[in-house]
């Protein structure tokens, strides 16, 4: 709190403590300078790896990139071609319909194993930790396979639709059931590290909260409503923030399993951005650059919002 | 003690701030293209069927050991990593001196000036030995910027006599038209077998449907001058709906496990019949020559009939040297030691791949002409005689232009779009490209 009121007043609290008092000021003065050494190497990290390239980017996005003949300056000509490509937005909706499957649906999953792991005996509860954890160690690309083969046409998915004789789905090439389908191991592979930030939150409501509730002859559901959810509300913003802006900038899946088809159906913002920089020529490098720079705006705006949500709630657990 | 303190953390941000800076300076293992007299080269082989990547390292074997003057490493990349791994080579100034490259691809390289000019550095005579119908391959405004390795016509139709004949068909009258190709592919499909295979992915129908735009309109959907899109031709509507019917009649296999270049749905018996470049030729004989005295091939069927109408092009692979290498006099030398040296090399090249491919050279073809292997496979005679006559050459355009047409093809397929609502979107996103990279008069001009 001291340090978020601090960086309000924009003074340290070592300053405000000494305020008047020159020996204390003198002392405040050699915390300053431990606390910029000591974030003097995240400082030269940040320097290095992220703002200067991404100076360095701005500057080049007005060239026309060429890695054999001398750069053309073009101004903000491929901002306009990004920003004109509906291919770009199409990939922008893509991101935003699998982040709301895969985000939601992978919420009220792990709330649901959440609530189940805490009702069960500590070994059970350890037992099926490590089970419900275990997808969030494999790999992106074995899911990727893994869910490829079942859903073949003589797959496992199929399969079981053939005992109710329903013909084969083409799932990965039909493009209506594409995205759904690269969600379900998207949602598979997340659960296991939400259930467990969620089964933490859980374990930390009283429980006299709830016997206060019972007492007072709320059931089950009003249980839930009215005390569970409003005391996870912190907890489930923030897994809703990351989990959001993690989706949205899916690439793994949609590369192995359908390879952004069938006709663009899976085309997240970042496989249209690496698939724009596979193209050969100096055109797509720069579309490229460009269209990566716009998705971190696009993105950053997303978080903006979301983040002025987080902060009307902070009361919550006040 | 803050004194201390402070000494410490001094130097704990000391140490770290000196680890990251020379961690993110010191890479540099210098080119070393030069040791004791030796120039290396590194040489990327985008990978190909299994048998072209030992034929590779055996004659970069050979090569290395026959002579100490150049030496070639040789590195084998995916086809699907080739494009992203050699961009960022190139942004870091460290592609590799020789390169496979497609004809496809050549133009639009040595326009951006990323092609060494090959003519002052390989002997005019290797240029002489090349056939005249592929000279234009590999040239660009009159000069030479690839040595041409083989051609493999784009498009053949592999069918099972014997489930032809189980269907009651006539196996010896293959389909001539692409209504009959669907009747075929109708009564060839049961519940187990489906009649037939062809691209159904925009990456893929984007090359390998070339032949048949050219089959349906006698052109490629942008004028000749690249000026504009003519995507929007009625004779590419009935491309497209042979396409569609194939597709949603539910003749083919909606969810294909490997791409068009891979011929294993066929050689596995998966699909009765199947449209495939050449190379599966070679593909049947090595992995499935259970399947060759099941198979016959035929001209894949025109849309009205016609035989001569083009139904492939000629693809196929070159070596290229790269413009900014260190080395360039070597690594031409290593490609023309292997593609235009000894015809002997090349010979155990198509023997290798099972005579499904064709020499570009007029002294291999001679070496060849007295092997009986070579000239006697009856599927590539059906292919030199009735395919490759009529061949196209592969389009020189960038590849954006291909993709939005194939992107309509498998809209129409897959039922996202109509017909003639796919073509306009096609014929609006070519004028787009031809817009913002002013392809507009950049035609090839041999």
């Amino acid at each position: 709190m001291a340090l978020l009121e601090s960086a309000r007043t924009g003074r340290l609290p070592a300053e405000t403590v000494a305020h008047g008092k020159p020996r204390r000021r003198g002392k405040g003065r050699r915390d300053n300078l431990t606390a910029y050494l000591m974030i003097a190497p995240m400082a030269v990290l940040l320097g290095i790896f992220v703002m200067w390239p991404l100076a360095y980017s701005l500057y080049l996005s007005t060239f026309k990139i060429s890695f054999y003949k001398d750069p053309q300056f073009v101004g903000l000509q491929f901002y306009q071609y990004v920003l004109e490509s509906t291919d770009f937005w199409h990939s922008i909706w893509i991101g935003l319909y699998y982040a709301l499957i895969v985000v939601p649906a992978g919420i009220l999953i792990a709330l649901f194993l959440a609530s189940f792991i805490k009702t069960l005996s500590k070994r059970m509860a350890a037992f099926m930790k490590v089970t419900i954890y275990l997808p969030a160690v494999v790999s992106t690309v074995i899911a990727s396979v893994l869910f490829t083969f079942m859903y073949q046409d003589e797959g496992v998915v199929n399969w079981i639709l053939g005992l109710i004789n329903k013909a084969p789905v083409a799932w990965l090439n039909d493009p209506d059931w594409a995205l759904p389908a690269i969600a379900v191991p998207g949602i598979w592979l997340g659960f296991g590290i939400t259930t467990l930030i969620l089964l933490a939150a859980l374990l930390d409501i009283p429980e006299s909260y709830y016997e206060s509730a019972m007492l007072d002859g709320a059931g089950f559901l009003q249980r839930l409503w009215y005390v569970t959810v409003p005391l996870l509300r912190n907890v489930l913003l923030y897994l809703f923030v990351t989990g959001f802006t993690l989706a949205i900038q899916m690439l793994d899946l949609p590369l192995i399993m359908t390879n952004g088809g069938p006709t663009g159906a899976t085309s997240t913002p970042n496989f249209f951005i690496f698939n724009s920089f596979r193209d050969m020529t100096p055109y797509a490098t720069s579309f490229s650059l460009t269209a990566s720079l716009l998705l971190f705006a696009v993105l950053g705006l997303i978080s903006v919002v979301i983040f002025r949500l987080i902060r009307s709630d902070k009361a919550v657990d006040g | 003690m803050p004194n201390r303190r402070n000494a410490i953390a001094m130097v704990i941000s000391a140490v770290m701030t000196a680890s990251l800076a020379l961690t993110g300076c010191s890479s540099g293992d210098g080119d070393g293209s030069s040791k004791n007299g030796t120039t290396t080269i590194t040489f990327w082989q985008q990978k190909f069927e299994d048998y072209q990547q030992a034929w590779f390292k055996k004659q970069v074997d050979a090569f290395n050991a026959a002579q100490t003057k150049v030496k070639v490493n040789l590195q084998v990349v995916p086809a699907d990593t080739w494009a992203q791994k050699l961009k960022a080579a190139q942004a870091a100034g460290s592609a590799p001196d020789v390169q496979t490259t497609n004809y496809g691809n050549i133009n639009a390289a040595a326009a951006n000036g990323e092609l060494a000019e090959l003519d002052g550095l390989l002997p005019a005579s290797a240029f002489d030995d090349i056939k005249a119908n592929v000279k234009s391959f590999v040239s660009a405004n009159g000069k030479h910027y690839a040595y041409p390795m083989l051609v493999e016509p784009s498009t053949v139709l592999y069918y099972r006599t014997d489930l032809a004949q189980a269907a009651g068909l006539d196996p010896k009258s293959p389909p001539k038209t692409w209504a009959e190709l669907i009747t075929w592919a109708q009564k060839l499909t049961t519940s187990k077998v489906k009649g037939m295979t062809i691209a159904s992915a925009a990456a893929d129908l984007g090359w390998s449907s070339w032949g048949l735009q050219y089959n349906a309109c006698g052109h490629l959907p942008v004028a000749d001058d690249w000026s504009k899109a003519n995507a929007t031709d009625a004779c590419y509507e009935q491309l497209l709906q042979f396409y569609k019917d194939l597709y949603q009649g539910g003749y083919m296999p909606k969810t294909p496990k490997v791409g068009y270049a891979d011929g294993s749905p066929y050689g596995s018996g998966e699909v009765a019949m199947m449209a495939g470049g050449s190379w599966v030729v070679g593909q049947l004989k090595q992995t499935f020559p259970a399947m060759i005295a099941k198979t016959a091939v035929a001209p894949f069927p025109s849309m009205d009939g016609d035989a001569t109408k083009p139904t492939a092009t000629l693809g196929g692979w070159t070596l290229t040297v790269d413009a900014k290498s260190k080395s360039k006099q070597s690594a031409a030398d290593f490609v023309n030691w292997l593609l235009a040296g000894d015809p002997s090399i090349m010979t155990d090249f198509f023997k290798a791949s099972g005579y499904s491919k064709y020499t570009v050279r007029t002294s291999v073809d001679q070496a060849l002409a007295g092997n009986a292997d070579a000239t006697s496979d009856p599927f590539m005679k059906v292919i030199s005689d009735q395919v490759v006559p009529y061949g196209k050459q592969e389009p020189a355009y960038p590849w954006d232009i291909a993709l939005a047409f194939g992107t309509a093809i498998e809209s129409a397929m897959k039922n996202t779009a109509s017909v003639p609502d796919a073509l306009k979107k096609a014929d609006s996103q070519i004028n787009d490209v031809i817009k913002k990279q002013s392809l507009a008069g950049t035609q090839p001009q041999h």
